[in-house]
């Protein structure tokens, strides 16, 4: 009797045991080597933010045509930042672009200063960069503003069921 | 009996139980299969989700992108199941249900181990992901990927630097001397002629130059060469040699005198200003308005910080007084061509003052009397070091990129990378090498030591940063050889490789400036500086023949600017007419120029939209005041044509691909005042000649 007990109890422990089987999700990339292109921090040039693709394409469209007067440092070495007024923000400074929301700084660069009330000296992109390009440039913005966007810091953990 | 029985039939009901147990363990673990835990955590995701699409294109089994022509057989979809929901884009949303980036190819139609490698038809992630037994290919790190792109496009695009970079790079090194690769042409000239380098240098500095083309200063990467920091690699990589493979071979080298300079015959009045106290200081006056900077750098202090300034078309030549002797020099200053015939110096046209004022200037401040301190006195070559340098330049490689008049090079010195981004691990020799056995590992390796993964490796030593590293590492994978799928073959997109060179008095001119070291004509030539291919619609003529014999910074922002040639007013004649006749753009045709008229109220009209309706002084200057980024206007009256100013105005990007003057939305009125007002822009003082250029010469 206490055999059959034994062999019972063996076999409900056998199938308890099963879900053991399951297997276990991949763990998480690290962020910097599954990232597509990295750019230095603009404050600290020792830490580096990771670039998906969409904010890398951000950063190649805004090193062609906005860096001249969104940065102090150029490609071609002098900014033109000091040359228009009132002097337009640093595309990292999250204290007056965090705030903005997604539509107004879409409207900002596709229709230009003068059609959101500001300054007319910041042209309209809207017939010269495609809806998407506009949009990864926020995407940049958002990446690399200090500081933190609230949504950049929280990037989806991968799935895990829990 | 019965009690046997008993026991028989326990142990039958055993049996079968296990047996039972055994048999439910396929299908069980068929239940459990890791994919489908994916497949039930996105139903229940997808669930909780606003969008209802999600739910109404979910699809319980196995997905699969399968594209039989190109070999295509992707069942990656499985688990990434949102990649074509725009909904899930957000980057909140967990992997692996994320949809994936706006890209110019959609999933559906070329599937995802076209540009991420990894393994297709497996349904795990280890499988499909990385590389085990059975599997050969992982994933392509993202950072890599661009090299995808440059399988089937072979032309360079805008939206893959780092692999145009990689490309640049393999070029510009001359990896195709010894090498054979994808799209890479071997050119007329890969490293300098040494037929007769013994004319131009000494024993000692070849000596000093063999051993050490750089210094590397330090563990933190930073690199000198000939002792002045810089981010440029070297064309010359270092070969590893031993001091007698350094005796014979400078002793060949210094050798080869085929031609020898005879010493130029200066003008008595040229000479005469030998005993001028300022020489060398009026020498560096004329250097620096020739704009010898734009091509060649200088190491310059300035507060402290050493910094070499100016551009990287030719060699940097802050010591080069002390290497190269006089005479060869001037021969060379006056005819570059003469010494190399495939050198892009253009060959000016120098007044006998002033070739002698700028050698001298070259010959004395150039210098650096400790150049060649530790070279040992080495004498003249015995005929054993000639002949063994002779070997050496042919068993060390050196003819693969140096022509030496009857020194053939040894046909495909190193071994074919036209197929290395596709080769499987299997196929690479990693030796005893303790680096992981991946492609990537191995070609970084290779490329950064090349004798840590094969001790017996010819390939000389190279010093890449890491940016450079990664972007010859794409461009490496990107060259996999033949598809393994005829479909793959018809997508390729060929790399254009247009030519453009004009005959007759243009032409001559043409190559005797080497307009196309800096500039581009019809996707032929440099990106230095502006493309010409529709200069003549641009600009008026009578602006160019002044331009061309007085060249100015147009963009205030650039520092490097025009070289002043001292063009002949024939020349400039001739480039102008060739040019104001012939490179035209269908969209800026200039016959009609001499027939627009402007109103005074029409250019007022123009300076108000200007100034107040569109700002342009953000990027543009006129006068004193306005930005850096765009060109000067003030002259915009003298140089730019009507028509160029009203099809520019209508869309920049028509004319000029890629131009970062953003395409407004000017109505037809607005062009013609902004036309009118740009037009009445010429400096004070300087007397328009509006009628004649506008009219008269078309």
């Amino acid at each position: 009797m206490s055999r059959r007990l034994l062999l019972a109890v063996f076999l409900v422990c056998l199938v308890a045991a099963a879900p053991a089987c399951r297997k276990q999700p991949a763990p998480a990339p690290d962020a910097l080597v599954s990232a597509y292109d990295v750019e230095p921090d603009w404050n600290d040039p020792q830490k580096v933010v990771a670039l998906n693709y969409r904010q890398a394409q951000g950063k190649r469209l805004f090193y062609t045509n906005c860096v001249w007067c969104h940065a102090d440092a150029t490609p071609a070495g002098p900014s033109n930042r000091s040359n228009v007024t009132p002097t337009p923000p640093l595309i990292n400074d999250g204290n007056v672009l965090n705030g903005e929301s997604e539509e107004y700084l879409r409207n900002v660069i596709s229709l230009g200063g003068s059609a959101v009330g500001k300054s007319a000296m910041m042209p309209p992109y809207g017939r010269t960069l495609r809806p998407e390009e506009i949009q990864s440039l926020i995407a940049y913005m958002r990446a690399i503003a200090q500081p933190l966007y609230q949504q950049s810091a929280r990037p989806g953990k991968p799935y895990t069921g829990r | 009996m019965g009690k046997i029985s008993r026991r028989l039939r326990l142990a039958f009901a055993v049996s079968s139980v296990i047996f039972v147990a055994v048999l439910a363990i396929s299908p069980v673990k068929d239940l459990r299969r890791e994919w489908k835990y994916y497949k039930n955590g996105y139903e229940r995701f997808a669930r909780n989700r606003p969008d209802k699409r999600l739910l109404s294109d979910f699809h319980p089994g196995l997905d699969q992108i399968w594209i039989p022509e190109m070999n295509v057989v992707d069942r990656c979809t499985t688990c990434h199941q949102g990649i074509t929901q725009p909904s899930l884009a957000d980057s909140s949303v967990p992997q692996p249900f994320r949809a994936h980036p706006p890209i110019h190819h959609s999933a559906t139609d070329w599937g995802c181990v076209v540009c991420h490698r990894g393994q297709g038809p497996a349904t795990e992630v280890a499988e499909a992901h990385e590389t085990t037994l059975a599997w050969e290919q992982p994933l392509l790190p993202n950072r890599l990927i661009q090299g995808s792109c440059g399988t089937c496009h072979r032309a360079d695009l805008a939206e893959t630097p780092k692999l145009t970079r990689g490309r640049q790079l393999l070029a510009k090194l001359n990896c195709v001397g010894c090498h054979r690769l994808q799209d890479v042409d071997r050119p007329a000239m890969l490293a300098p002629d040494l037929t007769n380098i013994g004319t131009k240098v000494s024993r000692a500095w070849i000596y000093k130059w063999l051993k050490e083309p750089r210094t590397v200063t330090d563990s933190n990467g930073t690199v000198t060469v000939n002792g002045y920091e810089t981010g440029d690699e070297p064309r010359m990589p270092q070969i590893h040699l031993k001091e007698e493979e350094l005796r014979a071979l400078s002793g060949y080298l210094s050798s080869l005198r085929s031609h020898p300079v005879a010493p130029y015959r200066f003008d008595p009045r040229a000479i005469a200003l030998e005993k001028a106290p300022d020489l060398t200081a009026q020498g560096e006056v004329r250097f620096r308005q020739m704009f010898c900077s734009t091509c060649h750098s200088l190491a310059v202090t300035r507060a402290g910080e050493t910094k070499l300034i100016g551009g990287d078309i030719g060699p940097e030549l802050t010591k080069v007084g002390s290497k190269v002797n006089r005479d060869w020099l001037v021969s060379w200053l006056r005819n570059p061509q003469e010494y190399l015939p495939h050198s892009t110096m253009p060959r000016y046209e120098w007044s006998d003052q002033d070739l002698f004022k700028v050698a001298a200037y070259i010959t004395t401040k150039l210098v650096d009397s400790d150049l060649l301190n530790g070279v040992p006195n080495l004498g003249e070559a015995t005929p054993d070091e000639i002949t063994s340098g002779r070997n050496l330049f042919l068993a060390k490689g050196c003819a693969s990129c140096h022509i030496v008049g009857g020194a053939a090079p040894q046909k495909d010195f190193g071994p074919d990378l036209t197929a290395l981004g596709g080769k499987n691990v299997s196929q690479l020799e990693f030796g005893q090498s303790k680096i992981p056995r991946t492609l990537i590992a191995y070609i970084q390796t290779k490329l950064t030591d090349p004798v840590s993964v094969n001790p017996a490796a010819r390939m000389p030593q190279y010093h890449w940063s890491p940016d450079d590293l990664e972007a010859v590492t794409i461009a490496l994978i990107s060259m996999a050889g033949t598809p393994s799928a005829s479909g793959m073959e018809r997508l390729k997109i060929p790399r254009a490789s247009p030519e453009f060179h004009p005959a007759g008095a243009f032409g001559e001119v043409y190559e005797r400036y080497q307009c196309s070291a800096c500039h581009k004509f019809n996707g032929y030539g440099g990106d230095l500086a502006p493309d010409l291919s529709y200069e003549g619609s641009r600009a008026q003529r009578a602006w160019l023949v002044d331009f061309l014999k007085n060249p100015q910074t147009l963009r205030p922002m650039l520092v490097l600017r025009m070289p002043q040639f001292n063009v002949t007013d024939k020349e400039a004649a001739i480039l102008a007419d060739y040019m104001t006749m012939t490179l035209q753009s269908p969209l800026a045709n200039t016959a009609g120029e001499g027939h627009m008229r402007f109103t005074p109220q029409l250019a007022a009209m123009g300076k108000q939209l200007y100034e107040v309706k569109y700002q342009c002084q953000a990027c543009h200057t006129i006068g004193g005041a306005g930005g850096y980024v765009g060109p000067n206007l003030s002259n915009a009256g003298n140089w730019l044509t009507a028509t160029w100013v009203q099809a520019w105005l209508k869309n920049p990007q028509a004319l000029v691909p890629g131009t970062i003057e953003p395409r407004r939305s000017f109505t037809a009125d607005e062009i013609q005042a902004l036309t009118a007002y740009l037009m009445t822009l010429r400096p004070s003082g300087k007397k328009a000649s509006a009628g004649a250029s506008q009219g008269g010469t078309r």
